[in-house]
């Protein structure tokens, strides 16, 4: 009691103390603004900013084509030119011609394109500098509508939730699987989560290298992981809780882990989703059958995955399976609504992120759960198999897919 | 016509450079439509439906940097005066870094005599002597090269004149015809690109009948150091002579003066409309060729003439259609 007495007045002027250091960053900061160009003098004189526009996007409607596009650079880059396939063309800008860092316009010609033919769009800055961009063929950009966005949840319906609900008919059968069949189905989750999440994070470092260098590095993809793994651990400790007040039992099981890889399993299918919608409106790929069939084969796994852990405790109501079926599957429709009309890449990064983050956390619960169910522990063949055979299965099927 | 085939893997990562927008941008651009007005073709007879792109347009509608007259010092040259011999004719060139609106809002950082891209028309006549002063004011080494006969000290090549020099060149003005100057600086690429040269107008002894008389200087820019043209013009400015064209009378004689300075491209061209014209290559020698147009290599250049039969506007431009798209596209309006 007398030290605490001791160090309660000196902690509030440490506490202030703490301050010093920001007011003294201030200070120089602001010292450095004023008068840091007899440093950097010292350095040689700056090179020219590239004045580089980025081409976000070239839509092609009836009589006119629609460029998105984004100033990457810290300084201001006005748009002075446009030209379609070489050639000087009248433009209107949908926003000021000089863009500040980050900002987009979109610029709008009028033009009589030709369906299917290969064509260019340049974008020259006041300084001369002409950003150019190939399209391999001008098809139309369609606009939303109804039938679209039905299109689109159809397709999210068919390589989503379908296959998931078809994995989770396979409850059944898993219910009367031997212990150690059944550990070893619940190590096929951990690996084919894991292959989920090895996908969904290189998808994201990749989308992330494509973005503007202004937006950050691959800063932002350890945030979204970061900030998924985290949340999926706080959902589980809350769901052990309740269970353990509930069941008696301490640990995560049953139910709630199935509820955790379908979280998970439902934020990589949101990603896929956004892939998918995003590649239909920008006409980037004809999405046959073949390729829709392809990724319900990839993805009935997921519902085994979610299947295997309420394999042994009591019966799980068809309403339950029902709900863990829309968790895991219902995100590839809205995915597919945010790719097919409004897209965004930063988004795709962040999801991508956040799907690998939980698919992550999840397998850590999964082993956990693995190691205290299955006969032999979790180094017995069974177990290491069942992993083992959940990354081929997914990845052989992804070839179907491919 | 899609070789891209849908893989998991690289199925978000193709698409990202096209990704973003979206309905927000369409609203705001369905909000603009009324602005595309300004761009359809306005008052002119013979034009009323609307077109796309530049190549076909006049006036307002025409992306030309500046106003009506600011190119006059260029097109008309100054007047020729009568063979007299033992007369000096003096000029002043200055070379200046200037950075100049080629196009609207699309500046180039160009190297100058006396702050014009072409440099002003120097005019003698046959006989004269020629004396120039060149001071250079730009931050590099320049000559001037005179195209034409003089002695070798004279040639522009030797003689390299450094920031802040000072250099005269004198020589009789001869042959009479269409000449050139530019600089003779290495790298040569660059200090011609740069906008280093003009048109040198030397009148034969026995005068050209009289005729409106007029200058183009063929060029180009490339504003982004590829190696390539960004923007082509007459006399510096382009679709300058779209959005103000050239009033000249129907049947009295146009004289135009076409030199090609053209960088990077090996050659350029000239294409009348609606008429047919006289064309002496260097303004030299006996041979007229009739017909609608000229090709002229790097440094090549001619005298026209044309009596224009009808009123009305006539295009002319550079019959590489992507040089007209980029900006080498003009109109003559001939009235009574």
């Amino acid at each position: 009691m007398v030290a605490r007495a001791d160090t309660a007045p000196g902690g509030a002027r440490w506490r202030l103390w703490a301050l010093g250091p920001l007011l003294l960053l201030i200070a120089v900061v602001a010292a450095f603004s004023a008068w840091g160009d007899s440093v950097t003098n010292l350095l040689g004189r700056n090179p020219p900013p590239a004045d580089q526009v980025d081409v976000r996007r070239v839509e092609f409607k009836p009589g006119e084509i629609r460029i998105k596009v984004t100033n990457p650079q810290r300084d201001d880059l006005t748009v002075a030119s446009v030209t379609v396939d070489d050639a000087i063309v009248p433009f209107t800008l949908d926003g000021p011609a000089t863009l500040r860092r980050l900002r987009s316009s979109t610029i709008v010609v009028p033009y009589d394109w030709v369906e299917d033919d290969p064509i260019t769009v340049g974008v020259t800055s006041s300084t001369g500098i002409e950003t150019i961009k190939e399209i391999p063929a001008a098809v139309e950009t369609p606009g939303p509508s109804i039938e679209r966005a039905t299109g689109y949840a159809a397709i999210g319906f068919l390589v989503g939730v379908v296959p998931i609900a078809l994995g989770l008919l396979w409850l059944p059968s898993l219910r009367r699987a031997a212990p150690r069949w059944l550990a070893a189905f619940m190590a096929l989750t951990a690996g084919l989560l894991t292959f989920l999440a090895v996908e969904a994070l290189s998808e994201a470092l990749q989308l992330q290298a494509a973005l503007p260098t202004g937006l950050g590095g691959a800063g932002i993809v350890l945030l979204g992981v970061a900030t998924s793994w985290l949340t999926l651990t706080a959902i589980s400790h809350t769901l052990s809780r309740r269970g353990a007040r509930s069941s008696g039992g301490g640990a995560l099981g049953g139910l709630a882990l199935a509820t955790l890889v379908a979280i998970g399993i439902g934020l990589h299918n949101f990603g896929e989703g956004l892939a998918i919608g995003t590649s239909f409106a920008l006409s980037e790929l004809a999405l046959g059958s073949f390729l829709i069939v392809g990724f319900m084969i990839h993805n009935i796994t997921e519902g085994l995955g979610i299947a295997a852990p309420i394999a042994d405790g009591a019966k799980t109501s068809v309403a339950r399976l029902a709900t863990l079926t829309l968790v895991a599957g219902g995100p590839a429709i809205l995915g597919a609504w945010l790719g097919g009309f409004i897209t965004s890449d930063v988004l795709a990064v962040v999801f991508f992120a956040a799907a690998a983050g939980a698919a992550f956390e999840v397998v850590t619960e999964v082993v956990r759960y693995v190691a205290r169910k299955a006969p032999g522990g979790i180094t017995s063949p069974h177990v290491l198999g069942g992993f083992l055979a959940g990354i081929a299965v997914m990845y052989i099927t992804g070839l179907v897919a491919g | 016509m899609l070789p891209k085939k849908l893989t998991r893997k690289g199925l978000i990562a193709g698409a990202a450079p096209l990704m973003v927008a979206g309905p927000l941008a369409k609203l705001a651009l369905a909000d603009n439509s009324g602005e595309h007005d300004h761009l359809q073709l306005a008052s002119h007879e013979g034009h009323g439906h609307a077109t796309q792109g530049h190549a076909a347009m006049i006036g307002e509608q025409a992306p030309a940097v500046g106003g009506a007259r600011d190119l006059d010092a260029l097109l008309y040259p100054p007047e020729p005066l009568p063979y007299r011999p033992g007369r000096v004719r003096e000029y002043f060139l200055t070379a200046i870094d200037k950075e100049i609106e080629i196009a609207p809002g699309l500046f180039f950082p160009a190297w100058t005599y006396n702050g014009t891209v072409p440099g002003p028309v120097i005019r003698a006549t046959e006989g004269d002597l020629l004396r120039v002063h060149f001071g250079n004011g730009g931050s590099h080494p320049h000559t001037i090269h005179f195209h034409g006969i003089h002695p070798a000290n004279m040639d522009g090549v030797f003689e390299i004149v450094p920031s802040g020099g000072e250099f005269t060149y004198e020589f009789e003005a001869r042959p009479a015809g269409l000449q050139l100057y530019h600089c003779h600086s290495t790298p040569l690429k660059k200090h011609i690109h740069k906008g280093l040269y003009g048109a040198f107008i030397i009148d034969p002894k026995e005068p050209r009948p009289p005729a409106q008389e007029l200058v183009m200087v063929m060029n180009g820019y490339d504003t982004d150091g590829d190696g390539s043209n960004n923007f082509y013009t007459v006399n510096g400015r382009s679709f300058y002579y779209a959005k103000y064209p050239i009033t000249v009378k129907r049947s009295r004689l146009v004289r135009l003066y076409l030199a090609n300075l053209t960088e990077f491209d090996l050659i350029n061209s000239l294409h009348l409309h609606g008429s047919f014209f006289r064309h002496q290559p260097t303004g030299t020698g006996d041979h007229w060729e009739y017909t609608d147009t000229v090709v002229q290599c790097q440094g090549q250049r001619g005298v026209i003439e044309i009596e224009f039969a009808d009123t009305g506007h006539f295009m002319f431009h550079a019959h590489q259609s992507e040089f007209a798209e980029l900006g080498w596209m003009g109109f003559f309006n001939v009235t009574d």
